[in-house]
């Protein structure tokens, strides 16, 4: 892990969900930040951008396709932040939204330690 | 300085009866210096001179009296991962078999039904984010209650001695509490924020039912404080919360089978429960 710790934004409606990727995150050297939903990543990005989301597709007020179809039109660095798609979606059409909507990748749930952790580093350019 | 009077048979009686009424809970004359010790309690802090005076201010319920006496009556020792074995049997087969027709992202609802101040509710969430690798495929809902508001406070906020964490490992301590000071720790916002504490009276159906259905209630160590009838009533409400097929986890000492029937009686590796019968539609 580098020096300065990578942080990750977790965007879960699923508050176990959230303390669960934080503390594989974390034990792997990220920092780790959290929102509801996606209009609560935004706000938060707006304030400072992240090097990492990891994004859910089912969410209120603001679901996980809508909020990273928002973000890449947005000006500036934070249109291009990497983000990691988590859902139990599992067909292909889900697949396709998420890749149109600008998922750089995609992990369907039940999720495993090593994967995320895999996913992370290679998204955010760290080696393990 | 209030006197300490100790009650006539008939105070006594029409106390326990009271007590009887409101939560359930049966104390005989073995009890007597348990209760009357409560009685003392209540006295001197509500200023009343006498039995009687104490008794009317509770029966009228002034300053929400009832709620302090019965605070004052709950038993609330209990500590992280008590009795493990029903968390390994969450994990290795009720799980496992709660969401065998369930999708993906469905609700799985587990009720604390006496939480105390939340050392078991906390204890199922760290449990399960250690031992359940589909943890983020289902929106896991954990409710804690209990009949006694003072302890739900203390489990909202979270912060616990040694004593209750001993059977934690140290590396748990580390990675979900924080230390405050010497000797207290205090669990992290967000597992705090993933557990709703809410009051319950377990023989109130209309307590009961508010909450809905779930997966798996844990009412540990709670109805051997009950008398039979109000351990029916109990048992028959918890049956109401139950989803078909779902189920419930007692104490160690304590059987279903010698409370209701309604129940099947399931034996599993790590421990025995308790099943409302049935299968969802």
């Amino acid at each position: 892990m580098t020096a300065v710790p990578k942080t990750v934004l977790v965007v879960d409606d699923a508050g176990l969900v959230r303390v669960y990727y934080r503390s594989i995150l974390e034990e792997a050297g990220f920092r780790v930040e959290e929102a509801l939903n996606g209009l609560e990543a935004l706000e938060i990005l707006l304030a400072r951008p992240v090097d990492l989301l990891v994004v859910d597709i089912n969410m209120p007020q603001m679901d996980g396709l809508t909020f990273l179809g928002t973000l890449r039109e947005k000006e500036g660095s934070i249109a291009s932040i990497p983000a990691l798609v988590t859902s139990t979606e599992s067909a292909d059409a889900d697949f396709a939204a998420a890749r149109a909507a600008g998922a750089n990748y995609y992990l369907v749930k039940p999720v495993e330690r090593e994967q995320l952790v895999e996913f992370a580093r290679m998204l955010c350019g760290v080696r393990s | 300085m209030t006197e300490r009077p100790a009650l006539t048979e008939d105070e006594f009686r029409r106390l326990c009866e009271y007590l009887y009424r409101r939560t359930g809970m049966v104390f005989t004359e073995a009890k007597r210096y348990y209760v009357e010790r409560r009685v003392w309690e209540r006295m001197a802090e509500t200023g009343a001179a006498s039995f009687a005076g104490y008794f009317a201010l509770l029966r009228t319920d002034t300053r929400d009296e009832i709620q302090q006496f019965v605070n004052a009556f709950t038993v609330n020792e209990t500590y992280f991962y008590r009795e493990e074995y029903q968390l390994k049997c969450l994990t290795n087969d009720l799980m496992t078999e709660r969401v065998s027709d369930k999708q993906a992202g469905d609700p799985i609802r587990i009720w604390s039904a006496a939480c105390s101040t939340g050392e078991e509710p906390y204890s199922i969430a760290i449990w399960l984010l250690e031992n359940w690798s589909r943890v983020d495929e289902y929106f896991i809902e954990i409710v804690g209650s209990d009949i006694d508001t003072r302890v739900l406070e203390l489990a909202r906020a979270g912060t616990f001695g040694k004593r209750a964490l001993m059977r934690l490992p140290a590396e748990l301590i580390g990675k979900y509490f924080q230390e405050l000071s010497a000797e207290r720790w205090q669990i992290e916002a967000q597992l705090r924020d993933s557990v709703s504490f809410t009051p319950v009276n377990l023989v109130e159906p209309g307590q009961t039912r508010q909450h809905g259905q779930f997966d798996v209630i844990f009412c540990r160590n709670v109805l051997i404080y009950f008398d039979d009838t109000s351990r029916r009533l109990a048992a028959e409400n918890l049956y109401d919360n139950l989803l078909p097929g779902g189920f419930i986890c007692l104490g160690h000492s304590e059987s279903m089978s010698r409370i209701s029937p309604l129940f099947d009686v399931r034996r599993f590796a790590d421990a025995i429960v308790y099943q409302r019968p049935g299968t969802r539609t």
